[in-house]
């Protein structure tokens, strides 16, 4: 059980922010531009890219100019359009068949004890496990198709996902379930109308885990599998081959904007899903 | 089948009377842990709510008061003896939908409006809802003097609506028995007093079979009709004060010259209690 709660990660605070609730008595404002909030981390971005620059124009050989990576993005859109989108849907068919399976396999644990403790011991060797070492066998058994970097997608996140969302469909408030035991309520609505609302804060903190960890999966799946043209990951593998530095960094940089659009999302929908939750409303 | 509503102040029933309608304890007895750490905590308890009847459970921390309001709430299961309600076991009185909690702590669903949450009961086990007089959820909280907070969210109530939510709640399915665990515990005093005045207001024109735990004298004394004084290790029943208090009852209560004399013998029946559980 220890090892279970060690994963366990708290609903987290990442909601961006302002609670819907507040929004109540007054009507939708735009968000103002606040530059105490954006400044800091614009001067920090700007300093960064300046040592970058910096450094990349004596060490040419270490990491390529911001110019060297702009260039190859803008002549080569086409290319790395078609990767990027190859990562986004093995990111999002295996991610999100990962990330549905483990929520599917934790509602099945609470519901019937048998399987957890049937099938929680083989969940603990899929955890040490390091899945990105699994990808050439999987591409071996699998070809050099979608399967296997889905299937390595999909594992990568599937643990994660698993452990919060036991977590979270077992943090049910025990008088609410007495509530709810008095009025005899059945099974069904116990899990529908208080279990599943009540493991959302553990999800969201779980899918701020699987997203990142989905694209990580499927890069390395497409290392596994290089050879192809065929996602970013495949890219990188082909550009290091021929120590393209400029198309590896065009590369990892799409790769970097694909997780911040996910992370961005998820807490869109958060603050959208979650505007119940003390620590969205911390914020406000 | 109709219930009675009463709207003023019935003399007692005899026990013997009203056997078939209210709360029947009949021996309960329950004990927790086994082996050398096994503690008796309810010994032979026996206890009767006539329908329309406000009883309250005081006693020091550990008498099982809260426990046997679980037993009664089909939370726990006796070890031996039998609890009816209107005539019918627990597990057929909860599936009937015959049983109102409010818990120690609000327990509202926090994605629910109040509205939501006290529409609840209503939407679960749809099945006993037949033949019965549901209530109009509205109408309860604009009673409970809540109609402004319809649309919030419990997060956004104090301490103090949230617990009148959680009342509301208990009231809306129309239940022949309210069983209520320290709800004003967690308030504080000013709040608690507000509330108390709340619910004895609600409940004289709604009367149910309550079923009170507290550790507040003057809270037991105001609610009242009869006020149950417990014993410790193990809980049974130490005296039962009957409080003829007039109804309906309001904030002059206190004022009442029986009321200090009734409070009185309350807390001197807790103070033989606490001398017997030192000895």
């Amino acid at each position: 059980m220890s090892e279970l709660q060690e994963n366990v990660v708290v609903p987290d605070e990442g909601g961006v922010a302002r609670s819907v609730l507040t929004g109540g008595a007054s009507p939708r404002r735009l968000p103002r531009l606040r530059l105490g909030v954006w400044l800091p981390p614009l001067v920090a971005f700007a300093a960064l890219a300046a040592a970058w620059e910096l450094y990349a124009r004596s060490h040419p050989f270490v990491i390529p100019t911001i110019e060297d990576i702009w260039t190859t993005l803008s002549q080569n859109p086409h290319l790395y359009w078609v990767n990027f989108q190859t990562t986004l849907r093995e990111v999002a068919v295996g991610g999100g068949a990962g990330i549905a399976a483990a929520f599917l396999l934790a509602v099945l644990m609470v519901e019937l004890p048998i399987f957890e403790s049937a099938l929680m011991p083989l969940m603990i060797v899929l955890m040490v496990t390091p899945i990105v070492a699994i990808a050439p066998a999987l591409v071996i058994a699998f070809g050099f198709g979608n399967t296997p970097k889905y299937m390595v997608t999909a594992l990568i996140v599937f643990y994660p996902m698993l452990v919060n969302s036991l977590a979270g469909l077992r943090d049910v408030d025990p008088p609410a379930l007495d509530v709810f035991a008095t009025l005899h309520a059945n099974r069904w609505e116990v899990f529908r109308r208080l279990r599943v609302p009540s493991s959302m804060p553990f999800v969201f903190a779980g899918l701020r885990i699987a997203l990142p960890l989905a694209i990580v999966g499927a890069t390395v799946a497409e290392f596994a599998a290089a050879g192809q043209q065929a996602g970013l990951g495949a890219l990188i593998s082909v550009a290091a081959s021929q120590a393209n530095l400029a198309v590896i960094w065009a590369s990892i940089l799409l790769l970097c904007l694909l997780g911040l659009a996910l992370v961005m999302a998820l807490a869109l929908i958060r603050k959208r899903v979650l505007f119940w939750d003390n620590a969205t409303q911390r914020r406000t | 089948m109709p219930r009675p509503r009463h709207l003023t102040a019935k003399p007692d029933t005899p026990a013997s009377k009203t056997a078939h309608s209210g709360v029947v304890v009949d021996g309960v007895t329950k004990s927790f842990g086994s082996g050398e750490d096994r503690t008796l905590v309810l010994d032979r308890m026996s206890l009767t709510i006539a329908r329309g009847e406000f009883v309250s459970l005081i006693g020091p921390s550990g008498c099982g008061k809260s426990t046997l309001l679980k037993i009664v709430a089909g939370l726990l299961r006796a070890d031996e003896g039998r609890v009816s309600i209107d005539g019918e076991s627990v597990a057929a009185a909860t599936r009937d939908k015959l049983i109102g909690l409010v818990p120690q702590s609000p327990a509202l669903l926090p994605w629910r409006t109040v509205l939501g949450n006290v529409r609840l009961p209503v939407q679960l086990n749809r099945k006993a809802n037949k033949d019965r007089a549901l209530r109009d959820p509205e109408e309860v909280l604009r009673s409970f003097g809540l109609g402004k907070a319809l649309k919030r969210y419990p997060s956004q109530l104090s301490g103090g609506m949230q617990q009148r939510v959680a009342i509301a709640r208990a009231f809306v399915f129309d239940p022949g028995v309210l069983l209520m665990d320290e709800p004003f515990s967690a308030l504080d005093e000013l709040n608690r007093d507000q509330q108390r005045f709340g619910l004895l207001t609600f409940w004289q024109s709604n009367r149910k079979a309550v079923l009170f735990v507290t550790h507040s004298v003057p809270e037991a004394v105001m609610l009242s009709d009869r006020i149950v004084v417990m014993t410790t290790h193990p809980g049974g029943i130490h005296r039962i004060i009957e409080n003829n208090l007039p109804r309906p009852r309001d904030a002059g209560v206190y004022e009442h010259p029986d009321f200090h004399r009734i409070e009185s013998e309350v807390r001197s029946s807790l103070r033989e209690v606490m001398e017997q559980s030192h000895v």
